[in-house]
Formats: C-alpha cells, sequence, structure tokens
C-alpha cells in the first residue's frame, strides 16, 4: 500500500475571530519564478540563491518611465547604482534608456566600465575625492555638490579651465512629517542654498546647471513629492532672480516605495504602496503648473532605485532544522481590574509556535532590519499557515529574519522563497562566517544566466596576505 | 489541571473542543491522526511505527516532529 504525503503534525489554539475552524484552506507558495521550477533553481545554482526577473525588471522600467513622460515633456531616469550594482542589472536598465547615478568613485568606475559616458553620469554622495572630482569634471559628468568643502575643491579645479564647470546642488527640504533628511546637501527652507548659490555666480570658473533633492526613502505619501516639487521649482526661480543662468534640469531623486512591508505595518503592500502614476502626477503636475509659462521646462531626473528592482528579486533558501518556542502561560491584569473592578485579570494560555532555521541569514538580508520580506513554501502544502518564527543560519542570537511569519508546517529539506528582496541586500550583503552566494537571472526567454558566482575560499580569502614570521 | 486526552471532542477536520478549558483547537491532519492514536492508548514507539507505515516520512523526520508535537500537547496541558 502506497504511503500518504506526509505533513508535520500540529495543533493551533483558536481566538474568537480570526481562524474559521471549517476553513483549513491552504497556504500560498511559490513553485515557480517566472516559469522556472524553484527546486530546479536551487538544485542547479545551490541555496541560498539570489533570483532576479530580467521580465519584472524590465516592465517596472516601463511602467515607470510611461508614467512620468505621459506627464512631462522631457524625463531623465538614471539607475541608483547602489541600489543594486551588479553589472548585468545595469546593463538592463541602461539598455531601458537609463543613465547611471553614482554616489562614488568605485560606482562610478562601475559606470564608466558598463559603457556609460561621464556626461551621462550623476555624481552624488558626501563623499567624493579629489582624483575622483578631477576625473567627473574632465568627462562632464553631472556633479551634484553636497557641502561647501566639496564646492571649494571644485572651484580650484574649475581655476585655469577654457569653460566654467556646469554643476548641481544636493538641497535637502521639510516635505512634512517624513524625516528630513539633512545629511545630504544646503538647506532649502532656510536660506542656506541661496548664499551658496550667491557664491556660485560670483565665481565665474562655475556655473550653476540643476538642482537635486532626493527627500527620503519609501515614501508611502506622494503628497510629500509634490511639497518638495513645489519647493525646487520656487529655489530655481529665486536663484535665476538672483543672477543663475537658467536652471536646465531639476533632479527629484528617488524614494518611490516598492511593494516590499515595513516592520509594524499593518497594510499589506498592495494597499499601501501608491502606484508610480501618483508619484508622477505630484512631481511633473506641480512643476509644469508652477513652471513660468513660456518658458521651456527644466529637465526632469528621477533616480528611482527600490521602486525598480525590489520587486524583481527573490530569494530562495530552504529549511535546515524545525524547532519549537514555547511561551509559558501567563496572566495580565487589564485596566478594569485596575479600575477596582472584578474580572480584569486575563490568562494568556501557554502555547508554542513553529519556528525553522533557513540556510540564510540576515547578513544577506540586510533590509530585514526594516522591511518583513514575505517567505512563501515552494511547494502547495494542504495545511493553514500559522505564526512562524524564521531563524537565519548565523551562530548569532539577532539573526531573525521573520518574528512571525504566516507558513505552514515546513520540514527540513523545503523550499522558501522571499520576496521581494531586489533592492539593497545584493550590494549591503556582507560575507560572514560562509558563502555568499550565487546570483542568476531569468531572461525574458526564460533562459538562467549565472549573473555572479557563488563565493568560494579562494575568492574570499583572496586579499589576505600572512606576514613571514608567522606562515 | 491536566485535560485527558479522552475527554477531547474531536470532529473529523481536526477541530478539537477541550471541555475542561473551554477553550478550542485546530488540529491538521497529521495532528488529528496522532491524538486518535493517543486516545486509543497506543504508545509512543507504536505511534512512531504507525506514522512511518502511513506517511512517506522517514524515522529521524517522524521522531523529531512526534517529540516536539508531545511537548506541545504537554504545554496545552493535554495528556494521555
Amino acid at each position: 500500500m502506497s504511503r500518504l504525503p506526509y505533513t508535520r503534525p500540529t495543533v493551533q489554539r483558536l481566538n474568537a475571530g480570526p481562524v474559521n475552524p471549517f476553513r483549513l484552506g491552504t497556504s500560498p507558495s511559490c513553485s515557480e519564478i517566472d516559469g522556472v521550477s524553484v527546486e530546479s533553481l536551487a538544485n542547479d545554482f545551490g541555496s541560498p540563491l539570489f533570483v532576479f526577473s530580467e521580465k519584472a525588471l524590465r516592465e517596472k522600467y516601463r511602467e515607470a518611465h510611461r508614467a512620468f513622460s505621459r506627464r512631462y515633456p522631457d524625463v531623465q531616469f538614471a539607475w541608483s547604482y547602489k541600489t543594486n550594482y551588479l553589472n548585468a542589472i545595469c546593463h538592463v536598465f541602461h539598455q531601458e534608456g537609463s543613465i547611471a547615478e553614482v554616489v562614488s568613485g568605485f560606482e562610478y568606475e562601475k559606470a564608466r566600465g558598463n559603457g556609460i559616458p561621464g556626461n551621462q553620469i550623476i555624481f552624488n554622495g558626501p563623499y567624493k575625492q579629489l582624483h575622483e572630482l578631477q576625473r567627473a569634471i574632465d568627462e562632464q559628468a553631472m556633479i551634484q555638490v553636497d557641502n561647501l568643502d566639496e564646492l571649494l575643491t571644485i572651484t580650484n579645479l574649475a581655476k585655469g579651465r577654457s569653460e566654467p564647470v556646469a554643476i548641481a546642488l544636493r538641497v535637502f527640504l521639510s516635505t512634512g512629517d517624513h524625516t528630513v533628511w539633512s545629511k545630504f546637501g544646503f538647506n532649502g527652507d532656510n536660506g542656506e542654498v541661496m548664499q551658496v548659490v550667491r557664491r556660485i555666480i560670483a565665481t565665474p570658473q562655475l556655473r550653476l546647471q540643476g538642482l537635486h533633492c532626493h527627500i527620503g526613502t519609501f515614501i508611502l505619501e506622494p503628497d510629500f513629492y509634490r511639497i518638495a516639487a513645489k519647493k525646487m521649482v520656487g529655489l530655481a526661480l529665486e536663484a535665476e532672480s538672483l543672477g543663475a543662468p537658467p536652471i536646465r534640469y531639476l533632479n527629484m531623486g528617488g524614494g518611490f516605495a516598492s511593494h516590499a512591508r515595513l516592520h509594524l505595518q499593518y497594510l499589506a503592500a498592495e494597499h499601501s504602496t501608491p502606484s508610480l502614476d501618483r508619484y508622477a502626477e505630484a512631481i511633473c503636475d506641480t512643476i509644469t503648473q508652477l513652471w513660468p509659462a513660456g518658458r521651456t521646462l527644466p529637465k526632469l531626473y528621477l533616480e528611482t532605485g527600490r521602486a525598480l528592482v525590489d520587486d524583481a528579486g527573490y530569494l530562495i533558501s530552504s529549511v535546515v532544522a524545525v524547532k519549537k518556542r514555547h511561551t509559558e502561560a501567563s496572566t495580565i491584569h487589564t485596566a478594569m481590574s485596575a479600575y477596582g473592578k472584578g474580572g480584569g485579570a486575563v490568562t494568556i494560555a501557554a502555547s508554542s509556535k513553529n519556528a525553522l532555521v533557513l540556510d540564510a541569514g540576515v547578513n544577506l538580508l540586510y533590509t530585514a532590519t526594516w522591511y518583513q520580506p514575505r517567505i512563501l513554501p515552494a511547494r502547495p502544502c494542504l495545511d493553514a499557515p500559522t505564526a512562524t518564527t524564521v531563524y537565519g543560519c548565523l551562530c548569532m542570537n539577532i539573526d531573525v529574519i521573520r518574528e512571525e511569519a504566516p507558513l505552514p508546517s515546513l520540514t527540513t529539506g523545503d523550499r522558501v522563497v522571499m520576496h521581494p528582496v531586489g533592492a539593497y541586500n545584493v550590494t549591503q550583503s556582507m560575507q560572514f562566517i560562509t558563502y555568499r552566494p550565487a546570483v542568476v537571472l531569468i531572461g525574458e526567454d526564460q533562459q538562467v544566466h549565472v549573473i555572479k558566482k557563488r563565493e568560494d575560499l579562494s575568492y574570499v580569502q583572496e586579499l589576505e596576505l600572512v606576514p613571514s614570521h608567522l606562515a | 489541571m491536566k485535560t485527558q486526552l479522552s475527554d477531547l471532542l474531536l470532529n473529523d477536520r481536526g477541530f478539537a473542543f477541550d471541555p475542561v478549558r473551554g477553550e478550542t483547537y485546530q488540529l491538521n491532519t497529521t495532528g488529528l491522526v496522532l491524538v486518535k492514536m493517543l486516545q486509543t492508548g497506543m504508545t509512543e514507539a507504536q505511534i512512531l511505527e504507525a506514522m512511518q507505515e502511513k506517511y512517506e516520512v522517514d524515522e529521524n523526520t517522524a521522531r523529531r516532529d512526534l517529540e516536539g508535537f508531545f511537548d506541545e500537547l504537554e504545554t496545552i496541558g493535554w495528556k494521555a
């Protein structure tokens, strides 16, 4: 007689309300990515494994470009290298029409290596070294000045040149109840920007060509961009009134939300992440309404990273151990008992929660600090999901990927898929106690391409040296 | 106070009512089978063997899960 498929035994206390005991249901699963089996990906390329969908990358870029270009005549996207600078990912966005936005000399070199000419590189960041600025000036990169020291350095580098060096200013702005990112640039709310503009006007070696702001990250309220765009137009016109040449461009940065979900975010991403059309409407409509009639609109640059790449990235991982987390019974006293009324004490029954250990840790999921990745089993499961703690594989107590993820009962060897993880995790992952995984790209033809190999011992030790007396 | 497993009221979908506590629970299909085995007085070793005969599961996995499940029943306050 053939045996039945096995499911780990579970028992769950039912709370009034949220659980319907008669709807056993099934758990959502993710057995394929772009038509390619998760199991075969893990078997062929190892587990854990980062997977990117070329189709999703291109579709998201086109959605974003369409949202802005239908509302504004002169729009240019610049791929935010720091969000994900795997060359293959950069090439996809460059093929779609993005120029490059970099924040360091390293990223500048990467962009040049990817075939982007200097004059199509936006050079941001608070720390640009002298030789990097020299190269950027020589190659006519779009330097966006972050601070006064940098401005003075550029002024010195510009001396003796036949043409003034064109620069833009990074500006920070208050846009509502979102934290002001005052680390970067000059204050656009208290007159500091105009002081710098006066200095630039008085410096014949420099020419102000644009203004740039980046109000924050994962901005769920498009109206903040409306406020920022209004202030940016005001600053541009004020700069011109002081004697600056016509402002050629406004760069509204990025910060649009992906379909990730923040910790403590009540609503699911599907209900909270604004469409790209809403961001486009807030920015484009504001600029076109406020820009003086009859004048050519400034070019609009956008540096959105997360919203373009996050949803296209997955992390496949495997269950390596199954555990239980026990919680003892406890009694809490409610406001009723404090008020002197009897019966205010509530007994919380003892319970135990499923827990899993995966073969991937938070060293690969830096963004798990702020976001809760969705975790889905890679096979259909018959039982309903229960709250499950998902641990990573690191020998560190902080290595908890999700305190409570709704998962069916899984067992060792089961694969899970974490999503969305395409933004920042690859660039910010650290090598720690084990090797970082391979990264693959599923092409639009469903061919799977390795775009970064799995690390090995020789790669990790490549830069190490052992002094001769220790050899 | 412990609840005797024989006192639990079960239906065939794994819905369990604990008459001692007035609490309700949901067992999954495997959990229901195991509780029913316990109600018949089977020993842990007998249940382990029966699990491997009934399900596509290796001994290590079955033993681990069985022990975890029994711990869970103990935590709830159910005893055979």
